[in-house]
């Protein structure tokens, strides 16, 4: 009765919860990306970014996300401002 | 022409391989192939005692490799069927006894003689883990609807793969119906959907189970049984019959109506 409850509260099934969770988790297993690595993805992102606009190099996030046929790579980046010239050269 | 070499293996420990190597096997021998099952957990074995052939054993799979005895002195023939054996493995040595070089070799002898050789893995992706799956061809995952075990077996089945092992197939152990009806257990399309590996079948969580390791009597022995019956199936599919997967997952209109009627 008490499940019941809280089911109608919202809260989700625990056979759910463990399957969105495993789905996070083997993501990351089979990734096998290790904190250096996703620095490293990190600032390659950065890098390429700053090329078109000013960006926040605190703000950066990386994120995946598991869709029902897909995996994906979200990043969240704040912008200060973009440059008028689409693509400056390589090395300003 | 050769036989078939399959390794039952889980990554994590207690999901059920031995279980499920005794009862495969039984249930291929009961169809009248030739069968043999080396328990390739050395240090720890069990598959003699779940087979309830503990009493028999004189020379091990170590004996045969080190070559202080022949195969079929090690080999030990169940009580029941003529053409099942099993291999047993030494107790008091380390895993490191063998090398996946031996096993292969010894599995590829093996599959001359024997329609199946069934290899009872160890848990663990160590050294026993890579002896075990070195002979060979095919790989069979046990896991149960648990994170952890699920976790493990993704783990052992990118494994497998990296060693070129790619007959992979699924056994989901130990499914709580009840359970998964309420919500409160994945279900079996959940567990293949995350480990993207062909299902074999689902057996039921069920106390025959440990009923019939009690007395060392593999459960496709016994009549009227659901899990037997499961395993019966499964060694079915992995002989290639077509039946259809629908165990498990469903329950038989009996029990619903013993549910409904009781809820």
């Amino acid at each position: 009765m008490l499940k019941a409850i809280r089911r109608f509260f919202g809260e989700k099934a625990s056979g759910q919860v463990a399957r969105q969770r495993m789905q996070v988790v083997l993501m990351h297993d089979r990734l096998d990306l290790t904190p250096d690595i996703l620095q490293a993805l990190k600032n390659d992102i950065m890098v390429v970014l700053s090329r078109y606009m000013e960006i926040d190099d605190q703000s950066i996030k990386v994120d995946f996300e598991q869709g029902k046929n897909y995996t994906a790579l979200v990043s969240n980046v704040h912008i200060k401002r973009v440059y008028r010239r689409s693509a400056p050269a390589e090395n300003t | 022409m050769a036989g078939k070499t399959i390794v039952v293996t889980s990554g994590k420990g207690g999901v059920g391989k031995t279980t499920t190597v005794a009862n495969i096997g039984t249930a291929l021998a009961k169809k009248k192939y030739n069968v043999v099952m080396i328990d390739a957990d050395i240090g720890l074995r069990n598959l003699d005692v779940v087979m309830g052939l503990e009493n028999r054993i004189v020379y091990n799979l170590v004996d045969i490799i080190e070559g202080k005895c022949r195969k079929q002195q090690a080999m030990i023939r169940d009580r029941k069927l003529s053409n099942l054996f099993i291999i047993p493995a030494a107790q008091t040595r380390e895993k490191n006894a063998v090398n996946p070089e031996q096993m292969k070799a010894l599995c590829t002898e093996l599959a001359e003689e024997f329609d199946y050789v069934i290899i009872d893995c160890p848990a663990g992706i160590e050294q026993g883990f890579r002896n075990a799956i070195a002979g060979a061809a095919a790989a069979v995952v046990v896991t149960t609807p648990e994170v952890s075990a699920i976790r493990d077996a993704d783990r052992v089945i990118g494994l497998l793969e990296a060693n070129l092992l790619t007959d992979i197939h699924l056994i989901v152990n130990r499914l709580n119906h009840r359970m998964v009806k309420k919500g409160d257990m994945m279900s079996t399309s959940d567990i293949i959907s995350l480990l993207a590996v062909p299902l074999l079948g689902v057996v039921p969580e069920s106390e025959e189970v440990v009923i019939s390791t009690n007395r060392g009597t593999p459960l496709v022995l016994e009549r009227g049984s659901k899990a037997g019956v499961a395993f019966q199936k499964i060694a079915a599919r992995l002989n290639g019959e077509k039946i259809p997967l629908d165990d498990g997952d469903a329950e038989s209109f009996l029990i619903r109506m013993k549910r409904y009627i009781w809820s």
